[in-house]
């Protein structure tokens, strides 16, 4: 199949200022040209196929927002190759964005005064949409969520959830080859979440559209995704299915052992260096358990351990590779 | 070319600027205040010069340059840097440039709805009322067309500014300083806050020549017949004037304006 996005060794440098400390030295920056390069990202490969749901993790000032805006031609990347939909997206901004949509955080693209419906025939005539398909896609939108309370009430008005379901629609009603969700689901409550994750989910298959989303919430990758793609200080270091993510990382399992007096003792135990068992008959005859739980653990967790895990790897260089994660996680 | 884009967003900013009628009410009372300073004022200017007649200009012919003037800056006004620079600030502004569209013209469409509906709600009320206190002070006839003509240049000329103004503020960050600077030098020198017939003679000269006069001076001499434009030989050199800026001014802020979108790509924003 067709990839939607290419990206070759990609890498993103910012060239900053330094700044200085203190009152003196703000007025030393106002001459300065002492500048710094950050690297963003650093060397990051990836292919996307179309249709694909992919989870793109990593923790704050990974470098996440970075990617998504070469890849959206608001950024050009200092050295690599990116295509989207065939397009080399910086070159060709104003083309490209006719074939994705965004949903950046909490910012919204509506017309914050007019009712949504407004907003809906703005977007149709801007993207130059037919009459036949807008009218399809709304069909569309009704089949998979009650839009009808929330269609011609004013953008200002709504929720901050309905804001967020609204904006997603909008960025799916040109129907878009790609759609970037930058953490669609924060500050959402439980039920909100749950409602678009399925609209998420159901637009993606009924219209084949590629979904790039961005998340700190792991029920959304969850929910959604069958591939993430994690990134930590500019490097890409995993990439593949969620199922191998588990297996290979998750040869732990979380043990919880209830004492005597009722209070519960809480161990994470990694499998491959010590024995479930072992651990449990220790215990036991140390003191009286009355009772054991045993769990999965979590792809929170599992999240959690590889971001700790690579920035304690820094300190000794032993970072594992993503071939090499994906070599093992595939063996 | 499809009008279908542009026709949208003049709807839509119609419909969004009709939505604050509060705020177009509190601006004719303030332009109410304003008028009365200024009637006062040139009131004493004129009682001090001893003659009716100051500069070629007659108290009445004055306060009907102002009146209009006024009128005029209330439905030319455009807030493009200060909505560009929040929009910066608070990063929108990835939206708009991932519009399928130029972002120049996209900005300019979306301001056309709210020029439609201030030119309606306040520059036709204000000339109908001066036309009738004035008992026909002001000419009737194909000038009207003319002013119109004169009125979409100015506006082009006006947004081209407020563009290259804004495009700045992609660099410093801070837009305050540089905006009132801007206003400031555009309501002197364009005749919107003092004709121009009472600036200086070289100055005067110097100011012609310069494209604040096309945005405020020009269409309202149009309007009012003044300085020879009720000839051909007369209008055409505003028309000119006008029509030069209009394509210096854009080119020079597309330009700018990828130059300066190109560097934010390079460097980041």
């Amino acid at each position: 199949m067709e990839n939607a996005i290419t990206m070759k060794n990609v890498c993103k440098d910012f060239k900053i200022l330094n700044r200085h400390e203190g009152l003196k030295g703000s007025i030393r920056d106002l001459f300065s040209r002492d500048y710094k390069t950050i690297s963003a990202v650093k060397d990051v490969s990836l292919e996307i196929k179309k249709g694909e749901i992919i989870g793109y993790l990593g923790p704050n000032g990974a470098g996440k927002s970075t990617t998504i805006k070469m890849m959206t031609g608001v950024l050009e990347p200092t050295s690599g190759e990116i295509m989207v939909n065939g397009l080399v997206p910086y070159k060709e901004r104003t083309k490209n964005s006719e074939r994705i949509g965004v949903v950046f955080g909490q910012r919204s693209q509506l017309w914050w005064s007019l009712p949504l419906i407004e907003s809906f025939k703005l977007l149709r005539d801007i993207y130059l949409v037919p009459k036949k398909d807008y009218e399809d896609m709304l069909e569309l939108y009704r089949s998979l969520v009650d839009i009808e309370p929330i269609l011609h009430k004013p953008v200002r008005q709504m929720s901050l959830g309905q804001r967020t379901l609204s904006d997603i629609l909008a960025a799916f009603l040109h129907n878009p080859a790609i759609v970037f969700l930058d953490e669609p689901t924060i500050g959402l409550d439980v039920s909100m979440k749950s409602k678009i994750r399925d609209l998420i989910k159901g637009l993606n298959q009924q219209k084949g559209t590629t979904v790039i989303l961005t998340t700190h919430d792991m029920g959304d990758v969850d929910a959604l995704c069958k591939r993430i793609v994690i990134i930590d200080e500019g490097k890409k270091i995993y990439d593949n299915d969620i199922e191998h993510l588990k297996s290979y990382f998750g040869s732990y399992r979380t043990l919880r052992i209830r004492h005597a007096d009722d209070t519960w003792e809480e161990r994470v135990i990694d499998e491959s260096k010590e024995d479930v068992m072992d651990v449990i008959l220790k215990k036991q005859k140390e003191q009286k358990i009355k009772d054991i739980q045993l769990q999965e653990i979590s792809t929170e967790e599992v999240i959690k351990k590889i971001y700790e895990g690579s920035s304690a790897a820094k300190g000794n260089s032993s970072v594992v590779t993503s071939d090499e994660k994906k070599g093992a996680a595939e063996q | 070319m499809n009008l279908r884009r542009h026709i949208a967003l003049t709807r839509a900013g119609i419909m969004e600027s009709l939505q604050y009628r509060l705020g177009t009410a509190v601006t004719l009372f303030a332009n109410l205040i304003y008028l009365v300073l200024v009637y006062f004022l040139w009131r004493a200017i004129y009682d001090s010069a001893g003659t009716d007649v100051v500069n070629g200009m007659t108290f009445t012919d004055t306060m009907i340059y102002l009146i209009l003037a006024t009128a005029l800056f209330n439905f030319l006004e455009m807030f493009v840097v200060w909505d560009m620079s929040r929009s910066i600030q608070s990063g929108k502004i990835i939206l708009d440039l991932l519009k399928p569209m130029k972002f120049r013209s996209y900005t300019f469409w979306s301001y056309s709805g709210s020029h439609v509906v201030l030119f309606t709600l306040t520059f036709i009320p204000t000339f109908i009322v001066v036309m009738i206190v004035t008992h026909g002070a002001i000419p009737m006839g194909i000038n009207l067309l003319y002013f119109v003509v004169a009125t979409v240049l100015a506006l082009i000329v006006n947004f081209s500014m407020e563009m290259i103004v804004a495009t700045i503020c992609l660099y410093t960050e801070s837009t305050w300083g540089i905006n009132i600077v801007k206003e400031t030098i555009v309501l002197l020198l364009s005749g919107a806050s003092i004709p121009l017939a009472f600036f200086p003679e070289t100055f005067r000269k110097i100011v012609g020549f310069l494209p604040f006069r096309a945005v405020y001076d020009i269409p309202l001499t149009i309007l009012l017949e003044k300085n020879g434009s009720d000839t051909l030989e007369g209008l055409l050199p505003m028309f000119g004037l006008q029509l030069a800026w209009c394509i210096i001014l854009t080119v020079t802020g597309v330009l700018f304006w990828n130059h300066s979108v190109r560097k934010i790509t390079v460097n980041g924003g």
